[in-house]
């Protein structure tokens, strides 16, 4: 049972008072205040009232005065006040409402009109409460919700990378755009031994944290697994056991798994009940991985897996993605499907992965419009050239500025022997002056000691990769914008223009912090 | 890096032989300094013979841009292919003045 009621009774007329708290004193604890003044005191106090009868006429400070002031009081504002008055007149009644009473009782005073609202509006004022509590508990539970997502979508984002094995015969670009709620989907790729390039890309079922931390298992699994275990029939057997244990939440995966050989082209890959790759062959053609090697992973302990092998031809480039891809909607809820997807990527140039892959979700984006991305989009690329290394040359100097010169002297002699334009040779030279200028200048916060700088030029068929090592701080060059090429000479800040003429001179530019090493990777087409 | 000087028509011409990067640049804004200091204000740098620029030579041209304004003039020309794609990447050609000969610039 609840507490009795507090009900607190102003008027100036102690005769008044005595009526109410009569009338009313067996069901409620009755609290008196014979000025306005009082009463606001009342209202304020620990033992606030539950509900106010509040003469109008008094002296010095009137009812609606008090009213006002109890409304404009954070404090006081919820206690409902139903004003007692022998004015009977309409004028006053729409008064009393403008300054916030709940009610209005007219004098002489019918016990069972008094006892029935005093009842009805503490009830009332009850329910408002248990409506507001029960709203803020929903707003809370909301926002845990939210964070639980944005967790989600946090591990899932940093368990897939950004950087990407860079290898003669190889370029690979992924990306991921996960739905609002989590979806869990994944990628990966990386080189298990110097001519292992392993790829994968798979889609866990289920949304939010359950699933991000399944797909964080999953990738890692395989990753592990396929350290020391060349075959992918293999390692997705084992990584089905291993999530089939303590699959309590039934969550299950779909993974195309692959491992390329870089040197020979030769392909082995497992479609664990995922959507089919394609192959996009030199002449444009489309090819469709359609072998299946067994169900998804997780759902049941003891399968064996298979596997295919083929080889790749050069120039052929392999295109991973999951079907948040083929099932993008548009505002009129139609698919984006496997026609328009095989179109787009039959019309665009495949072998730039970036930016074949960052069109393509940028085609997406604009076939969605409006419409809300129901699940996660990922694309992985892998642009097989098959190139070889016609020509290497590497040496290393002291981080010293005069020995800059060393660098672009040694480019120009590379690029002399082996027929590489003079256009090439001088932007390399530019460069390798802006790039180690950068190294020697901010790196070392340690002047005294000598430090080296590795600098090695590959030829290839089709392009020039430089790539510069250090032991300076981690520093991603490439992280900034440039901004204010387009400013006058006045506003123009003298520096900081070097990193905006890699990005533009260079077909692609790659850094990554290895073992204590910043490495930068540089390609530029012959 | 090589410097050679010409007078004509009231301009000093300025031919920059070799590489304007991080190893030479220190010098030849020492010297360029040197040469407005001693009140020469009009100049044609000619880069005919300049093989590459890094943005350190670029941050020569500025600098020595912004201390001519007012009172002087800088014009540029003979830009190689490869100059010439700095220039447009960085913006260069939009805030200096740049001519496709010495003649043009002397005109």
């Amino acid at each position: 049972m609840n507490a009795m009621k507090r009900i607190l009774v102003v008027d100036d007329e102690p005769l008044n008072i005595n009526i109410l708290v009569e009338l009313l004193k067996d069901n409620y604890k009755m609290m008196a205040a014979k000025s306005g003044l009082q009463a606001l005191k009342a209202a304020r106090s620990a033992n606030k009232p539950d509900l106010i009868l509040l003469d109008i006429m008094m002296p010095e400070m009137d009812g609606y005065e008090v009213c006002r002031q109890l409304k404009a009081d954070e404090s006081t504002k919820d206690i409902p006040v139903i004003f007692v008055s022998a004015m009977s007149e309409s004028l006053d009644e729409t008064k009393g409402f403008d300054v916030g009473a709940i009610d209005y009782i007219t004098k002489p005073i019918s016990p069972k009109t008094l006892e029935a609202r005093v009842h009805t509006h503490l009830a009332l004022t009850q329910q408002t409460a248990a409506l507001k509590e029960a709203h803020l508990l929903i707003q809370q539970q909301q926002q845990r919700m939210q964070n639980e997502l944005n967790v989600a979508r946090d591990i899932q984002l940093s368990m897939v990378p950004t950087v990407f094995p860079k290898d003669d015969a190889v370029d690979i670009y992924a990306t991921l755009k996960p739905a609002r709620e989590i979806g869990g989907d994944f990628y990966d790729a990386f080189m298990i031994d110097s001519e292992s390039l392993c790829l994968c890309v798979g889609d866990v079922s289920g949304k939010g944290a359950p699933a991000a931390l399944f797909m964080a298992m999953t990738k890692t699994l395989i990753k592990s697994y396929a350290s020391s275990d060349f075959s992918t029939a293999s390692i997705l057997t084992r990584v089905n056991d291993e999530l089939c244990e303590g699959n309590d939440e039934n969550l299950f995966v779909t993974v195309f798994l692959a491992i390329l050989n870089v040197h020979t082209g030769e392909l082995r890959f497992t479609n664990a009940g995922h959507n089919y790759p394609y192959i996009i062959k030199d002449d444009k053609s489309l090819l469709t991985l359609k072998q299946k090697h067994g169900p998804i992973i997780a759902a049941m302990e003891g399968l064996v897996y298979k596997e295919d092998t083929m080889f790749l031809d050069k120039n052929d480039t392999l295109f991973l993605f999951t079907d948040g891809v083929t099932e993008a909607m548009n505002p009129e809820e139609e698919p984006y499907g496997d026609a328009r997807l095989e179109h787009f990527l039959e019309v665009q140039d495949c072998k730039d992965v970036k930016v074949s892959v960052n069109a393509l979700m940028q085609d997406i984006a604009s076939y969605e419009n409006s419409a809300h991305q129901t699940d996660d989009i990922t694309v992985l690329s892998c642009f097989y050239s098959g190139q070889t290394v016609l020509a290497t040359l590497s040496l290393s100097i002291e981080d010293q500025f005069e020995n800059i010169r060393l660098l672009t002297d040694a480019c120009d002699q590379f690029c002399e022997a082996h027929a590489i334009s003079s256009a090439v040779n001088q932007k390399v030279n530019l460069v390798l002056d802006d790039l180690v200028n950068n190294i020697i200048s901010y790196g070392y916060k340690d002047k005294n000691t000598a430090h080296t700088i590795d600098v090695v030029f590959k030829q290839m068929e089709r392009e020039l990769m430089i790539i510069i090592e250090d032991d300076a701080m981690p520093f991603n060059p490439f992280d900034r914008e440039h901004e204010g090429v387009h400013l006058s000479l006045d506003e123009r800040e003298i520096g900081g223009l070097g990193i905006h003429l890699v990005k533009k001179l260079m077909h692609t530019f790659q850094y990554q912090r290895k073992a204590n090493k910043n490495i930068v990777v540089l390609t530029i087409q012959l | 890096m090589q410097l050679t000087y010409s007078e004509k028509n009231g301009y000093k011409v300025v031919h920059f032989e070799g590489s304007l990067d991080t190893v030479t640049s220190p010098e030849v804004e020492k010297t360029i300094n040197a040469l407005i200091d001693a009140d020469t204000v009009k100049f044609v740098f000619n880069f005919d013979k300049t093989r590459y620029m890094s943005s350190s030579g670029l941050r020569v041209l500025l600098a020595t841009a912004k201390k001519l304004k007012g009172k002087g003039e800088l014009k540029i020309s003979n830009l190689n292919e490869m100059i010439e794609e700095v220039f447009d990447i960085s913006g260069f050609n939009q805030i200096l003045n740049v001519y496709k000969t010495e003649e043009e610039a002397l005109a």
